[in-house]
């Protein structure tokens, strides 16, 4: 038989246009959404208490004039209130408490930076240096969110829930038949309904990571962010976020669906790929190339420093994987989700419409 | 044989419950009932012979088609489920339109098609309302018409009479003998079996997952042989008819009808009993009509499956 290519994508656009409203508009995925959006709600708060602050900082900055970042790296542990008192002048900011033991607790700012004195009986007991937001702060936090949070939670429960219901949630609706008896292959349905559910999802996780990344940009001067984004890797950090989103989406989206015909109960799949997932870098080296999150550690813009402060069960999860290029890490995803499709394809030619057993 | 229906001894088992067993039929063009009672495996029969479950055994061919084959198939044939499920939040004309846009047809043509086959049964004024508030009988014919949307040459429809008021079903009865003309299939299941009467050119009866009878009503009444026939004849004089009768030993049973004017006659052999009939008619005994009285499905029904009455 001649490969009918053309009617194949008409067909596949016909399933497509079908299910893109289903999944994006369900009334049970409302919960992808908050996954979704929950880091932009992080972001928002961050920036808005980091400019909160950094106008506290102004006001204290403007009642004790004269204060410098070389001022305050002039103070030592084994200086006195007064001395303290004569290098940076009078404080900003001072609370006293405690009747026994009285603590005074004195705050300088240049405007950027706080500096914090604490005395406990008129003595120093504490100095510290608070500084402002960096970029570079910011984006490893950015990336351990993304890493931590929205890649290994949102984007894969996000998924179980859109890719797992495109054949399953049918079923339990018991309208699959409706694509069962128009002339139709089922290789053709699948692709359809994998290309809705790729879609919806990209849209929504690739628009969250965008309004994630304005939220953390919103607290720096316009200038400064400007300047990230002519001189800087902002969009390509941005596009490799969005990028690996998409990828992550076609990753765990085709393991779901196969599950979704495979399986009747899709938490048991969904929990074993979880913890395939999260047990990856310890994984043997052959083991570990098959996973989505494998490839995807690669892809990611920014590194997750693994000093010896980070906690065990974190340092698992960010293990550093052998290096493999670009290229292969895009191509190996994409070829993992072909691998699984193919098999949804076979898989749905023998499958059955039987309601009455679900 | 690539204009008939064609099970090949096909056996379906849902894990070790009996769906239908060891059933070889040839089913040719025009109106073929499915007849049997509740889970006697008819629809299991439907389902086979569209692809939406699969034989455990044998093979099915429809026009020379394998159900395995959807992309040729369903161009072919158009089946009427008795699922009572649709896609959410669907128009009737959404439902017929994006039916026929999967047949990778373009707008106009899946429009102008819609349209026809909403119009065909009636429904286009509640076209363009929710599905979710159609009643029993809306929702019947929105399924056909989505069903006859492709023009199809065969028909499969599954309880298709269910839940219609007299003056549709009358209607929908006449679209259905218009669709079997040309050389059509159009195989129905009905539990109602005075129209399956009315409708059928050919029943298969089922009972316990077992084709039991197929063929025209008459024919597969004639073969019941436990059972003679039973013959109506108004006559005026039904006592000297009876004395004539019983001469003869292929007629078993004569009653004289309760209104005085005709006899009830049961015989093992209808066809030497019409032609001893022909010879008394040109006798000197007026006979007004000759009619049988069990060679409609519902006495064939009876006969063969007994006590299982259908749900009527």
């Amino acid at each position: 038989m001649n490969p009918n290519w053309n009617l194949w994508m008409r067909q596949t656009w016909a399933v497509m246009r079908l299910e893109i409203g289903k999944s994006f508009f369900s009334k049970r995925g409302l919960w992808i959404y908050l996954l979704a959006f929950a880091p932009i709600v992080i972001w928002g708060g961050h920036s808005y208490e980091v400019m909160e602050r950094g106008e506290d900082r102004q006001k204290m900055a403007q009642r004790s004039p004269g204060v410098t970042r070389q001022k305050m790296a002039m103070i030592t542990d084994e200086m006195s209130k007064e001395r303290i008192l004569a290098i940076l002048g009078p404080p900003a900011r001072q609370q006293s408490f405690g009747r026994r033991h009285p603590v005074q607790i004195m705050r300088w700012s240049d405007g950027k930076a706080e500096f914090i004195v604490r005395f406990r009986d008129g003595e120093l007991e504490n100095i510290s240096l608070r500084e402002g937001c960096s970029f570079e702060e910011d984006s490893t936090v950015f990336a351990a969110i993304f890493q931590f949070f929205y890649l290994r939670l949102a984007i894969f429960w996000g998924c179980v829930f859109v890719f797992m219901n495109l054949f399953r949630g049918e079923m339990l609706d018991k309208s699959l038949h409706y694509y069962f008896l128009a002339p139709i292959r089922r290789e053709v349905v699948v692709a359809g309904k994998f290309g809705a559910g790729l879609l919806a999802t990209g849209v929504i996780f690739g628009v969250s990571i965008a309004l994630q990344f304005a939220g953390m940009n919103l607290h720096f001067p316009k200038e400064t962010v400007d300047q990230y984004f002519s001189q800087g890797h902002a969009i390509q950090h941005l596009l490799s976020y969005i990028g690996v989103s998409i990828l992550a989406c076609a990753g765990y989206g085709s393991a779901f669906l196969v599950g979704g015909i495979l399986l009747r109960n899709p938490l048991i799949p969904a929990g074993v790929l979880l913890l395939w997932e999260s047990i990856n870098g310890i994984l043997p080296a052959i083991l570990r190339k098959f996973s989505v999150i494998y490839y995807l550690k690669v892809l990611s813009p920014v590194a997750i420093p693994l000093d010896k402060g980070v906690p065990g069960p974190l340092a698992m999860l960010a293990f550093g994987t052998d290096p493999v290029s670009t290229p292969v890490a895009i191509i190996g995803v994409f070829g993992l989700a072909l691998v699984l499709l193919v098999v949804a394809a076979w898989r749905s030619r023998s499958m059955e419409i039987s309601y009455a057993a679900e | 044989m690539d204009n008939e229906i064609i099970f090949d001894n096909v056996s379906k088992f849902y894990g070790e419950v009996l769906g239908v067993n060891r059933v070889a039929l040839s089913i040719p063009p025009g109106i073929t009932s499915l007849v049997g009672p509740n889970g006697s495996g008819k629809t299991t029969l439907m389902n086979l012979m569209t692809g939406l479950i699969q034989p455990t055994r044998g093979s099915i061919t429809v026009r020379g088609m394998s159900p395995k084959d959807p992309e040729n198939f369903f161009r072919t044939v158009g089946y009427c489920s008795q699922f009572d499920s649709y896609p959410k939040g669907f128009t009737g004309y959404q439902f017929v339109y994006s039916f026929l846009r999967l047949f990778g047809i373009t707008h106009a043509e899946a429009n102008d098609k819609a349209w026809a086959a909403i119009q065909r049964v009636g429904l286009e004024e509640a076209a363009k309302r929710k599905i979710a508030g159609y009643s029993k009988g809306m929702r019947q014919r929105i399924k056909l018409a989505q069903a006859l949307s492709s023009d199809p040459q065969v028909l499969v429809l599954d309880e298709p009479l269910n839940g219609l008021d007299p003056l549709v079903r009358a209607e929908t009865i006449a679209l259905f003998r218009e669709f079997a003309t040309a050389g059509r299939h159009l195989i129905l299941s009905s539990h109602v079996l005075h129209e399956v009467d009315i409708i059928s050119d050919q029943v298969i009866l089922m009972a316990a997952g077992y084709v039991v009878a197929e063929g025209q009503i008459r024919a597969v009444r004639e073969e019941i042989e436990d059972h003679p026939m039973q013959i109506l004849i108004r006559c005026q004089q039904p006592q000297r008819l009876a004395s004539r009768l019983f001469e003869h030993d292929h007629v078993v049973e004569v009653k004289v009808h309760s209104d005085g004017g005709g006899l009830l006659v049961k015989t093992k052999s209808a066809d030497r009993f019409y032609l001893l009939m022909n010879e008394i008619a040109a006798g000197n005994i007026d006979i007004e009509t000759v009619a049988p009285v069990d060679d409609d499905v519902n006495s064939v029904y009876g006969y063969l499956i007994g006590s299982e009455e259908p749900t009527r």
